[in-house]
Protein backbone atom coordinates (compact mmCIF):
# COMPACT_ATOMS: atom_id res chain seq x y z
CA UNK A 1 0.00 0.00 0.00
CA UNK A 2 1.09 3.44 -1.01
CA UNK A 3 2.14 5.13 2.71
CA UNK A 4 0.54 8.93 2.84
CA UNK A 5 3.63 10.55 3.17
CA UNK A 6 4.65 8.64 -0.40
CA UNK A 7 0.81 9.52 -2.30
CA UNK A 8 0.78 12.75 -0.56
CA UNK A 9 2.57 14.36 -3.72
CA UNK A 10 1.09 12.48 -6.29
CA UNK A 11 -2.67 13.11 -5.02
CA UNK A 12 -2.02 16.56 -4.46
CA UNK A 13 -0.47 16.88 -8.39
CA UNK A 14 -3.83 14.82 -9.59
CA UNK A 15 -5.81 17.22 -6.84
CA UNK A 16 -4.42 20.41 -9.22
CA UNK A 17 -4.87 19.33 -12.52
CA UNK A 18 -8.41 17.25 -12.49
CA UNK A 19 -11.67 16.78 -10.01
CA UNK A 20 -10.57 13.91 -8.21
CA UNK A 21 -12.52 12.25 -5.48
CA UNK A 22 -12.11 10.86 -2.43
CA UNK A 23 -13.17 7.49 -3.15
CA UNK A 24 -10.30 7.61 -6.32
CA UNK A 25 -7.48 9.10 -3.62
CA UNK A 26 -8.27 5.90 -1.88
CA UNK A 27 -8.18 3.56 -4.28
CA UNK A 28 -4.80 4.97 -5.78
CA UNK A 29 -3.91 5.06 -2.03
CA UNK A 30 -4.26 0.83 -2.10
CA UNK A 31 -2.22 0.22 -4.97
CA UNK A 32 0.90 -2.04 -3.93
CA UNK A 33 4.03 -0.18 -3.90
CA UNK A 34 7.79 -1.39 -4.00
CA UNK A 35 9.49 1.67 -2.46
CA UNK A 36 13.47 1.78 -3.07
CA UNK A 37 15.91 4.41 -3.00
CA UNK A 38 18.42 5.19 -6.35
CA UNK A 39 21.86 6.75 -6.54
CA UNK A 40 22.33 10.08 -8.38
CA UNK A 41 23.23 8.97 -12.43
CA UNK A 42 21.23 5.75 -12.33
CA UNK A 43 19.05 4.38 -14.84
CA UNK A 44 15.24 3.64 -13.40
CA UNK A 45 14.89 2.00 -17.18
CA UNK A 46 16.93 1.95 -20.46
CA UNK A 47 15.36 2.52 -23.68
CA UNK A 48 14.67 -1.15 -25.67
CA UNK A 49 14.03 -2.25 -21.98
CA UNK A 50 10.32 -3.80 -21.36
CA UNK A 51 9.74 -2.78 -17.62
CA UNK A 52 6.40 -4.31 -15.50
CA UNK A 53 5.52 -1.38 -13.49
CA UNK A 54 5.83 2.44 -13.75
CA UNK A 55 7.06 4.34 -10.91
CA UNK A 56 6.43 7.09 -8.41
CA UNK A 57 8.42 9.63 -7.71
CA UNK A 58 8.50 10.09 -4.21
CA UNK A 59 11.26 12.59 -4.05
CA UNK A 60 14.47 13.44 -6.21
CA UNK A 61 14.35 14.32 -9.43
CA UNK A 62 14.76 12.73 -12.68
CA UNK A 63 15.25 13.29 -16.40
CA UNK A 64 13.90 11.31 -19.73
CA UNK A 65 16.87 11.24 -22.29
CA UNK A 66 17.73 10.09 -25.64
CA UNK A 67 20.56 9.23 -26.74
CA UNK A 68 21.80 9.68 -30.87
CA UNK A 69 23.91 7.33 -32.53
CA UNK A 70 27.37 9.17 -31.87
CA UNK A 71 26.28 8.92 -28.19
CA UNK A 72 25.16 12.49 -27.90
CA UNK A 73 22.46 12.94 -25.21
CA UNK A 74 19.64 15.34 -25.07
CA UNK A 75 17.45 15.63 -22.40
CA UNK A 76 13.81 15.32 -23.04
CA UNK A 77 12.58 16.44 -19.67
CA UNK A 78 12.64 17.30 -15.58
CA UNK A 79 10.30 15.32 -13.67
CA UNK A 80 9.63 16.51 -10.17
CA UNK A 81 8.56 14.10 -7.03
CA UNK A 82 4.87 12.80 -6.99
CA UNK A 83 4.88 12.53 -11.23
CA UNK A 84 4.79 9.05 -12.51
CA UNK A 85 7.75 10.14 -15.91
CA UNK A 86 7.11 6.41 -17.25
CA UNK A 87 2.99 5.98 -17.26
CA UNK A 88 3.20 5.28 -20.71
CA UNK A 89 5.04 2.16 -20.34
CA UNK A 90 1.73 0.28 -19.01
CA UNK A 91 0.46 0.96 -22.91
CA UNK A 92 3.98 1.06 -24.77
CA UNK A 93 5.42 -1.76 -24.15
CA UNK A 94 9.16 -1.00 -24.51
CA UNK A 95 10.35 2.03 -23.31
CA UNK A 96 11.87 4.12 -26.33
CA UNK A 97 13.91 6.86 -24.15
CA UNK A 98 15.89 6.40 -20.88
CA UNK A 99 14.63 7.50 -17.88
CA UNK A 100 17.66 8.38 -15.39
CA UNK A 101 18.23 9.76 -11.95
CA UNK A 102 19.99 13.10 -11.59
CA UNK A 103 19.78 13.34 -7.25
CA UNK A 104 19.19 11.06 -4.93
CA UNK A 105 15.68 9.35 -5.19
CA UNK A 106 13.01 7.31 -3.47
CA UNK A 107 10.65 5.63 -6.28
CA UNK A 108 7.59 3.55 -5.58
CA UNK A 109 7.39 0.87 -8.76
CA UNK A 110 3.77 0.37 -9.17
CA UNK A 111 3.30 -3.12 -10.93
CA UNK A 112 1.46 -3.03 -14.09
CA UNK A 113 -0.64 -5.34 -13.18
CA UNK A 114 -2.16 -3.60 -10.15
CA UNK A 115 -2.62 -0.17 -12.71
CA UNK A 116 -4.64 -2.54 -14.83
CA UNK A 117 -6.74 -3.72 -12.52
CA UNK A 118 -7.23 0.32 -11.42
CA UNK A 119 -7.91 1.58 -14.69
CA UNK A 120 -10.67 -1.19 -15.43
CA UNK A 121 -12.65 -0.59 -11.83
CA UNK A 122 -12.45 3.05 -11.83
CA UNK A 123 -12.94 5.22 -14.98
CA UNK A 124 -12.69 8.38 -12.70
CA UNK A 125 -9.21 7.90 -12.39
CA UNK A 126 -8.27 6.96 -16.19
CA UNK A 127 -9.45 10.40 -17.10
CA UNK A 128 -7.15 11.76 -14.62
CA UNK A 129 -4.10 9.52 -15.93
CA UNK A 130 -4.95 10.64 -19.43
CA UNK A 131 -5.17 13.94 -19.27
CA UNK A 132 -2.09 13.66 -17.06
CA UNK A 133 -0.73 11.94 -20.49
CA UNK A 134 -2.16 15.04 -22.30
CA UNK A 135 -0.53 17.65 -20.04
CA UNK A 136 2.96 15.55 -20.33
CA UNK A 137 2.64 15.63 -23.93
CA UNK A 138 1.78 19.70 -23.81
CA UNK A 139 5.09 19.81 -22.05
CA UNK A 140 6.83 18.69 -24.60
CA UNK A 141 5.39 20.64 -26.99
CA UNK A 142 6.62 23.65 -24.98
CA UNK A 143 10.21 22.40 -24.70
CA UNK A 144 10.41 21.73 -28.45
CA UNK A 145 9.45 25.17 -29.12
CA UNK A 146 12.02 25.93 -26.52
CA UNK A 147 14.98 24.23 -27.66
CA UNK A 148 14.18 24.92 -31.30
CA UNK A 149 13.47 28.82 -31.14
CA UNK A 150 14.09 30.63 -27.98
CA UNK A 151 17.95 32.40 -27.87
CA UNK A 152 19.76 30.46 -25.83
CA UNK A 153 19.72 32.89 -22.50
CA UNK A 154 15.54 32.71 -22.37
CA UNK A 155 15.77 28.67 -23.17
CA UNK A 156 17.22 28.28 -19.37
CA UNK A 157 15.16 31.06 -17.89
CA UNK A 158 12.06 29.15 -19.17
CA UNK A 159 13.25 26.32 -18.47
CA UNK A 160 13.94 27.54 -14.64
CA UNK A 161 10.04 29.75 -14.36
CA UNK A 162 8.39 25.89 -15.54
CA UNK A 163 10.45 24.03 -12.88
CA UNK A 164 9.90 26.91 -10.27
CA UNK A 165 6.01 26.68 -11.23
CA UNK A 166 5.76 23.07 -11.09
CA UNK A 167 7.06 22.97 -7.81
CA UNK A 168 5.13 25.18 -6.30
CA UNK A 169 1.96 22.96 -7.09
CA UNK A 170 3.60 20.40 -4.46
CA UNK A 171 4.23 22.79 -2.04
CA UNK A 172 8.14 23.27 -2.57
CA UNK A 173 8.31 27.45 -3.42
CA UNK A 174 10.99 28.63 -1.41
CA UNK A 175 10.68 32.21 -2.24
CA UNK A 176 13.44 33.55 -4.46
CA UNK A 177 15.09 29.89 -4.43
CA UNK A 178 14.29 27.62 -7.11
CA UNK A 179 15.55 23.86 -6.85
CA UNK A 180 17.34 23.29 -9.86
CA UNK A 181 18.79 20.05 -9.96
CA UNK A 182 20.78 20.20 -13.62
CA UNK A 183 24.71 20.71 -13.55
CA UNK A 184 26.30 22.85 -16.03
CA UNK A 185 27.13 19.68 -18.63
CA UNK A 186 23.12 18.57 -18.19
CA UNK A 187 21.42 22.49 -18.91
CA UNK A 188 23.67 22.07 -21.91
CA UNK A 189 22.30 18.54 -23.00
CA UNK A 190 18.62 19.94 -22.13
CA UNK A 191 19.15 23.24 -24.16
CA UNK A 192 21.11 20.80 -27.21
CA UNK A 193 23.97 23.24 -26.49
CA UNK A 194 27.62 22.31 -25.91
CA UNK A 195 28.83 22.54 -21.70
CA UNK A 196 30.77 25.89 -22.50
CA UNK A 197 27.77 27.48 -24.15
CA UNK A 198 25.78 26.56 -21.31
CA UNK A 199 28.74 28.21 -19.26
CA UNK A 200 28.44 31.32 -21.32
CA UNK A 201 24.84 31.65 -20.48
CA UNK A 202 24.82 30.94 -16.77
CA UNK A 203 27.65 33.83 -16.50
CA UNK A 204 25.60 36.15 -18.63
CA UNK A 205 22.63 35.43 -16.79
CA UNK A 206 24.82 36.35 -13.58
CA UNK A 207 26.31 39.36 -15.13
CA UNK A 208 22.92 40.35 -16.52
CA UNK A 209 21.40 40.42 -13.12
CA UNK A 210 18.72 37.96 -13.81
CA UNK A 211 19.70 34.66 -12.43
CA UNK A 212 22.52 33.26 -10.38
CA UNK A 213 23.21 29.25 -10.35
CA UNK A 214 24.34 27.28 -7.99
CA UNK A 215 25.11 23.45 -7.25
CA UNK A 216 21.54 22.26 -6.57
CA UNK A 217 19.53 25.51 -7.20
CA UNK A 218 19.27 28.83 -8.73
CA UNK A 219 18.78 32.50 -7.40
CA UNK A 220 16.54 34.73 -8.88
CA UNK A 221 18.24 38.33 -8.64
CA UNK A 222 15.45 39.80 -10.37
CA UNK A 223 12.24 38.46 -10.86
CA UNK A 224 10.87 41.28 -14.03
CA UNK A 225 14.11 40.16 -16.12
CA UNK A 226 13.73 36.89 -16.06
CA UNK A 227 10.24 37.31 -16.72
CA UNK A 228 10.87 39.23 -19.54
CA UNK A 229 13.53 37.11 -20.97
CA UNK A 230 11.52 33.87 -20.19
CA UNK A 231 7.96 34.80 -21.75
CA UNK A 232 6.47 32.36 -19.11
CA UNK A 233 2.87 31.69 -19.99
CA UNK A 234 1.68 28.64 -17.68
CA UNK A 235 -1.45 27.88 -19.89
CA UNK A 236 0.12 24.64 -21.29
CA UNK A 237 0.36 22.92 -18.10
CA UNK A 238 -3.20 22.91 -17.46
CA UNK A 239 -2.75 23.64 -13.49
CA UNK A 240 -6.50 23.69 -12.63
CA UNK A 241 -8.91 21.42 -13.86
CA UNK A 242 -11.14 23.70 -15.71
CA UNK A 243 -7.97 24.83 -17.86
CA UNK B 1 43.49 11.90 -20.44
CA UNK B 2 44.47 15.70 -21.16
CA UNK B 3 41.68 18.26 -19.94
CA UNK B 4 41.15 21.72 -22.27
CA UNK B 5 39.89 24.48 -21.44
CA UNK B 6 37.78 26.46 -24.06
CA UNK B 7 37.81 30.28 -23.15
CA UNK B 8 35.60 32.72 -25.65
CA UNK B 9 36.28 36.24 -26.74
CA UNK B 10 33.23 37.97 -28.28
CA UNK B 11 34.55 41.42 -29.65
CA UNK B 12 37.46 41.25 -27.01
CA UNK B 13 35.27 40.23 -24.05
CA UNK B 14 36.68 37.12 -22.32
CA UNK B 15 34.28 33.96 -20.57
CA UNK B 16 36.79 31.80 -19.04
CA UNK B 17 36.79 28.42 -18.96
CA UNK B 18 38.18 27.42 -15.51
CA UNK B 19 36.54 24.08 -15.49
CA UNK B 20 38.32 22.47 -18.73
CA UNK B 21 36.99 19.00 -20.02
CA UNK B 22 38.84 16.03 -20.81
CA UNK B 23 38.64 14.91 -24.21
CA UNK B 24 40.58 11.42 -25.88
CA UNK B 25 41.70 12.82 -29.38
CA UNK B 26 42.60 16.14 -30.89
CA UNK B 27 39.46 15.49 -33.24
CA UNK B 28 37.09 15.54 -30.45
CA UNK B 29 38.48 18.37 -29.48
CA UNK B 30 38.18 20.42 -33.00
CA UNK B 31 34.84 19.52 -33.32
CA UNK B 32 33.62 20.58 -29.81
CA UNK B 33 35.44 23.80 -30.22
CA UNK B 34 33.50 24.29 -33.96
CA UNK B 35 30.34 23.51 -32.47
CA UNK B 36 31.12 25.91 -29.10
CA UNK B 37 31.61 28.37 -31.46
CA UNK B 38 29.08 28.50 -33.94
CA UNK B 39 26.59 27.87 -31.30
CA UNK B 40 27.63 30.84 -29.60
CA UNK B 41 27.65 32.80 -32.42
CA UNK B 42 24.21 32.08 -33.65
CA UNK B 43 23.29 33.53 -30.67
CA UNK B 44 25.56 36.74 -30.45
CA UNK B 45 25.22 37.64 -33.76
CA UNK B 46 21.20 36.93 -33.24
CA UNK B 47 21.21 39.27 -30.51
CA UNK B 48 23.59 41.57 -32.36
CA UNK B 49 25.87 41.84 -29.04
CA UNK B 50 29.23 40.37 -31.03
CA UNK B 51 30.07 40.39 -34.75
CA UNK B 52 33.26 38.06 -33.77
CA UNK B 53 33.53 35.10 -31.55
CA UNK B 54 36.93 33.59 -30.85
CA UNK B 55 37.19 29.73 -29.23
CA UNK B 56 40.66 29.70 -27.79
CA UNK B 57 41.36 26.24 -27.07
CA UNK B 58 44.54 25.71 -24.23
CA UNK B 59 46.19 22.83 -23.11
CA UNK B 60 48.39 23.46 -19.80
CA UNK B 61 47.79 27.49 -20.34
CA UNK B 62 48.96 27.36 -23.79
CA UNK B 63 46.49 27.78 -27.53
CA UNK B 64 46.72 24.70 -28.94
CA UNK B 65 44.00 25.49 -31.40
CA UNK B 66 41.76 28.57 -32.04
CA UNK B 67 38.12 28.65 -33.65
CA UNK B 68 36.92 32.38 -35.02
CA UNK B 69 34.00 32.99 -36.38
CA UNK B 70 32.80 36.20 -37.73
CA UNK B 71 29.82 38.17 -39.41
CA UNK B 72 29.61 40.37 -41.80
CA UNK B 73 26.95 41.28 -43.80
CA UNK B 74 27.00 43.17 -46.89
CA UNK B 75 23.77 45.17 -48.37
Amino acid sequence: MISNTTSHVLIRRLQTISAIDEQDISTIRSLPIDLKTYAPGQYIVRDGERPTACCLLAEGFCIRSKNTFEGRRQILSIHIPGEIPDLQSLYLHVLDHDLVTLTECRLGFIPHAALKVLVRQRPNVVEVLWRDTLIDAAMFREWIVNVGQRPAASRLAHIVVELRERLKVIGREQGDRVEMPLTQEQIGEAMGITPIHANRIIKQLREDGVLEFHRGHVTVLDEAKLEELAHFDDRYLHLSPSQ
Amino acid sequence: MPRYHFHIRENGRLIRDEEGQEFQDREEVRKEAVETGASIARDAFMSGSARVVVVDVQRDEQTCLKVSISLSVEE
